[in-house]
């Protein structure tokens, strides 16, 4: 059960939104779409979606087009956050859930498990815009996969949360992902992505500068990132062979290598034979490799 | 798909059922209502007017204390004093008005001195007082007889209508125009109402889905066309709702309050009014409702927020109040091009064309192009709509109306 996108390509009169995107998710995935703001994701989920059409290219689910998917296999989180602001937050599940065609006794089970999982209790009764604009947030989320769906899209799903209740959302997702969810999401927060998923889509401008797993992508770049403590000065760091660039973190130095086969030699040279407290070579984090891909205006 | 439909339906109509406002503008009517109806009983309770003192000073040799009876607003009285002592009593305000009424050239004449104003209505009284006793003054001058004077005063010409025209329907008498008329101006003002109020509830209503963003998710699991059809039916239903509480209101209080005797009034109304004046009628009231009601919807999907609402709403609202005021003008003059022609134009047709029906004599066909024009309109309005609104609950752009519509086909074509 897989979803896969083969060059789609989404055309307004006067740009080309998403161009020759192509990628594939499997069952049970978690898959990180990222992009800069006007990349193309909202218009490639609105696609998968169905409630945008594609100008060209092919969207398929598990074989079947989109356009023929049953409906309620599908759930999304939209980047925007909102629900009705009128209706009380069990209200307004039990509405996202029968709409979904659920029964209402599953139903009852389904809110009450996820409501105490994002420590909503005392707030099940209350209208939504008297929440905070986490709590809501959570509402939403709840209300997107509330029917259980098979495939879900989420939307910058981090955004606007503290630290806490982004931990809730992150082992929410982890816990749908062990259910069998195939969940495709965006994120600014490149931890989040780094964290939780297996595969990847680099978006800028609507192109795709890399399709496939984070580790895949790290490999491209390989390990060039030394992190070490030493008493080494500054000036004679930045002249040894394989050094592209130094930066000074606190009592840290951050090099940049031009290949990882120059890390042995500058191990030599700095511990000169000695204990030394940090030398730690490694692969570039994801949020590097995102201002390098897309020019350094990662937001 | 069907319990799609469904599940929508029951969510607009419960969530705006329980609304305050609709609780709270459902009984503004009844209030109004009951006060309209019982405006006379209110008035009694609140204000206690006593008549106006009215001393009158005849300086002609005619007899004129028997035409100027005292009712409940003017009470007459014919003081033998001096018209300076009276003026006097007037300044002291033991009158309210000293009427001198007086002969020249045959003509009577007559002067009416206050020392605080009187009220228009009260003037208006008394002067077709003076002009009563003026014909009678006239009359008198002729020397005839008082059964003479009688025929002339109140002789009324015997008028039956006959209509050799078969195109037309059946000429109607004054009576039955009358009825249709006041019938039709009650309809008119009806659906001038429920379109202000239902309009605006269901632009408001998409307008603050799209806002909120959730129809963005709604839209995953319906289809843009269903959730379309959810706010016209669940709209339409919540207007026949609050139709069935008020007028359900209304004829209780009509048939069971002073013994029937406003049904009685009613009644009478109705009875000259045909079944095929009813049927247009209801025709009208509902087609017009859901005319606008689609273009409300229509509306509500193309702005980014719920607060630009009211600002794509207007010229739905001015073409309503067009044809409100083109129906009022009807109640003074039905048989004027200016209602013909808005008779036939769908957005108006619903208010002026029963006026028509119902006070003019009009041939057969013509309320059945116009029907047939409002039917054939909410058809294409809605399969228009309906095509237009898949492309546009998605689309937030900013400017005005006009300048939404184009965003909404540049970005979806």
């Amino acid at each position: 059960m897989t979803l896969i996108l083969e060059h789609v390509v989404k055309k307004y009169k006067d740009f080309t939104a998403v161009n020759d995107l192509n990628f594939t998710i499997g069952k049970g995935e978690i898959f990180g779409l990222i992009g800069q703001n006007g990349a193309g994701k909202t218009t490639t989920f609105r696609m998968i979606l169905d409630l945008q059409d594609q100008t060209s290219g092919n969207i398929t689910w598990d074989g079947v087009p989109m356009k023929k998917v049953n409906r309620d296999y599908l759930g999304y989180l939209p980047e925007e956050r909102g629900i009705f602001p009128q209706m009380k937050v069990e209200e307004q599940l039990l509405f996202f859930g029968e709409l979904r065609g659920m029964k209402r006794n599953e139903l009852k089970k389904e809110i009450d498990f996820w409501i105490e999982r994002f420590e909503l209790e005392e707030k099940r009764h209350n209208k939504a815009e008297t929440l905070s604009k986490g709590n809501q947030q959570k509402v939403q989320l709840i209300a997107s996969f509330i029917h259980k769906p098979k495939f879900l899209i989420l939307d910058e799903p981090f955004s606007g949360l503290d630290p806490v209740n982004r931990d809730l959302l992150k082992n929410a997702i982890l816990l749908l992902k062990e259910k069998g969810v195939t969940i495709l999401f965006s994120s600014h927060q490149m931890d989040n992505v780094e964290e939780l998923c297996d595969h990847l889509c680099l978006l800028k401008k609507g192109i795709s500068l890399f399709s496939g797993s984070l580790l895949d992508l790290k490999k491209q770049y390989g390990k060039t990132k030394l992190t070490l403590r030493t008493n080494v000065p500054l000036s004679e760091l930045e002249k040894m062979a394989g050094v592209k660039e130094v930066k000074v973190d606190r009592d840290e130095y951050i090099l940049t290598l031009i290949d990882e086969t120059f890390a042995e030699s500058i191990f030599e040279v700095v511990s000169n034979g000695q204990y030394i407290e940090k030398f730690s070579l490694d692969y570039l984090s994801l949020d590097e490799i995102f201002k390098d891909k897309v020019g350094g205006n990662g937001e | 798909m069907v319990n799609k439909l469904w599940t929508l339906i029951k969510q607009v109509y419960k969530q705006k059922i329980r609304a305050k406002s609709f609780i709270l503008m459902t009984l503004l009517y009844i209030v109004v209502m009951v006060g309209i109806m019982f405006w006379s009983d209110i008035k009694a309770i609140f204000v206690n007017e006593e008549a106006l003192e009215i001393a009158l000073v005849n300086e002609t040799s005619a007899e004129l204390e028997s035409i100027f009876v005292s009712n409940d607003d003017l009470a007459f009285s014919f003081p033998t004093e001096s018209k300076e002592t009276l003026y006097n009593q007037l300044k002291e305000e033991k009158f309210d008005a000293v009427v001198v009424i007086s002969e020249e050239a045959e003509v009577l004449k007559a002067d009416i001195a206050t020392y605080t104003p009187l009220k228009l209505n009260d003037q208006s009284a008394i002067s077709s007082f003076v002009q009563y006793a003026g014909k009678i003054y006239g009359v008198q001058q002729l020397n005839l007889t008082a059964s003479e004077a009688d025929r002339i005063l109140n002789s009324e010409a015997i008028i039956t209508n006959t209509n050799l025209n078969e195109e037309l329907a059946d000429g109607k008498s004054e009576d039955e125009k009358q009825s249709g008329m006041w019938a039709s101006y009650f309809v008119g003002i009806v659906i001038y109402f429920f379109i202000m109020a239902f309009l605006s509830m269901i632009t408001t209503d998409v307008a603050s889905e799209k806002g909120s963003r959730a129809l963005e998710m709604l839209l995953v699991s319906v289809k843009p066309s269903t959730h379309f059809q959810s706010k016209i039916i669940g709209v339409t239903l919540l207007a026949l709702t609050q139709f069935v509480v008020i007028f359900g209101v209304l004829f209780a209080l009509l048939r069971f309050t002073d013994n029937g005797s406003k049904w009685k009034m009613v009644e009478s109304i109705i009875n000259e009014l045909s079944y095929s004046y009813v049927f247009y009628v209801i025709a009208f009231l509902f087609l017009t409702i859901i005319l606008f009601l689609i273009i409300g919807a229509l509306f509500g999907s193309l702005v980014s927020k719920v607060e630009e609402a009211s600002q794509v709403m207007t010229p739905a609202i001015m073409t309503a109040l067009v044809g409100f005021y083109v129906m009022i003008s009807g109640v003074a003059n039905p048989d004027t091009l200016l209602i013909k022609i808005f008779s036939y134009i769908p957005l108006t047709s619903g208010m002026v064309m029963p006026m028509r029906i119902g006070a003019t004599d009009i041939a057969l066909i013509e309320p059945m192009i116009s029907l047939a024009l409002l039917v054939l309109t909410v058809i294409a309005i809605y399969m228009i709509s309906l095509s237009f609104y898949k492309r546009s609950v998605l689309t937030y752009s900013s400017g005005g109306l006009i300048q939404k519509i184009k965003t909404v086909l540049k970005v979806t074509t």
